[in-house]
């Protein structure tokens, strides 16, 4: 951490404190869907970083998936039919 | 005095109002952005650029490479859910800035990047071995984050927790959107006609 602080203190006008670091990683703990299951508190930040990785990495994957699928499905469906059904979908 | 006291007092509604009305229009706060992806206004926005987008893909399939290769048309689809996700940022982030630019730099010049992009990975390894084991194992674990959020290789580290933070919360909405419209079009292609089941609600979205 001590590389960082200086990085920090080189780079820019703003002083980048270790609680606004550690705020940032808590927020983004928050965000990964196991923060609801452990104690927020005793995760260390090297951790949340791992599980913020893989959990960008599984995203990626849902979304490659979800693309592939859709690409079949449009590809068979008729789309004046499609159009509708979206956009009443979106209505709703 | 009295007068610029209320006045300020009439500002600063005024703003919360902005701020509750229409989230996407508010630059500044970090209340602005955590509800940012979540509200549905937002998912109606991407959902309705997605399905545009994703047209365009199946109408200009027949013409490019290959037409009748699944792979091919999933990334066409993964591209364009991309672009309309970072379009849907509004510039304001710099993964979403980073997605726009690398497939504007793509079409440009498609072999130029490809150039650019085999000495980066060359270089990092590189520096890694120098320090050893020694590069503590929480900035290794932010580089890989770096990599993967688009365009954010380089930054700080507190810029890049912020960046990777907006990133997941706006893949988590486009998931919801993709998975919503997969449904919509497997019923559609399922059910033999038109007429599903709930007839849409008189409340139309304000452009």
């Amino acid at each position: 951490m001590s590389s960082r602080r200086s990085r920090s203190r080189q780079s820019g006008s703003s002083r980048i404190t270790d609680e606004q670091i550690s705020d940032l990683v808590s927020k983004l703990q928050d965000l990964l869907p196991e923060a609801r299951l452990r104690g927020n508190d005793r995760v260390p930040s090297s951790r949340v970083l791992q599980e913020t990785c893989s959990y960008i990495r599984s995203l990626h994957r849902e979304v490659d998936d979800l693309s592939e699928r859709l690409s079949e499905l449009l590809a068979t469906s008729d789309m004046s039919t499609a159009q509708a059904a979206v956009i009443r979908s979106l209505l709703m | 005095m009295a007068s610029t006291s209320s006045s300020t007092s009439v500002d600063e509604r005024e703003r919360k109002r902005k701020r509750a009305d229409s989230t996407p229009s508010v630059g500044a706060g970090a209340e602005a952005q955590p509800s940012k992806w979540r509200t549905r206004r937002e998912h109606e926005i991407y959902s309705s650029k997605l399905f545009e987008a994703l047209r365009l893909v199946r109408g200009g399939g027949s013409t490019s490479a290959s037409p009748s290769s699944a792979p091919a048309r999933g990334r066409a689809v993964r591209e364009a859910a991309d672009r309309a996700l970072a379009v849907a940022a509004r510039g304001r982030s710099r993964w979403s800035r980073a997605i726009l630019a690398s497939r504007r730099r793509r079409l440009q010049a498609a072999h130029r990047a490809r150039l650019r992009a085999p000495a980066c990975p060359s270089r990092h390894p590189s520096a890694a071995a120098a320090e050893g084991k020694k590069a503590p194992a929480l900035a290794r674990k932010a580089k890989v984050l770096g990599r993967l959020v688009p365009g954010c290789q380089k930054l700080p580290f507190p810029a890049l927790l912020s960046e990777a933070s907006d990133y997941i919360k706006a893949l988590e909405m486009q998931v919801r959107a993709m998975t919503a419209l997969a449904e919509v079009l497997a019923s559609v292609s399922s059910s033999s006609g038109p007429g599903s089941a709930s007839a849409g609600s008189s409340s139309s979205s304000p452009a």
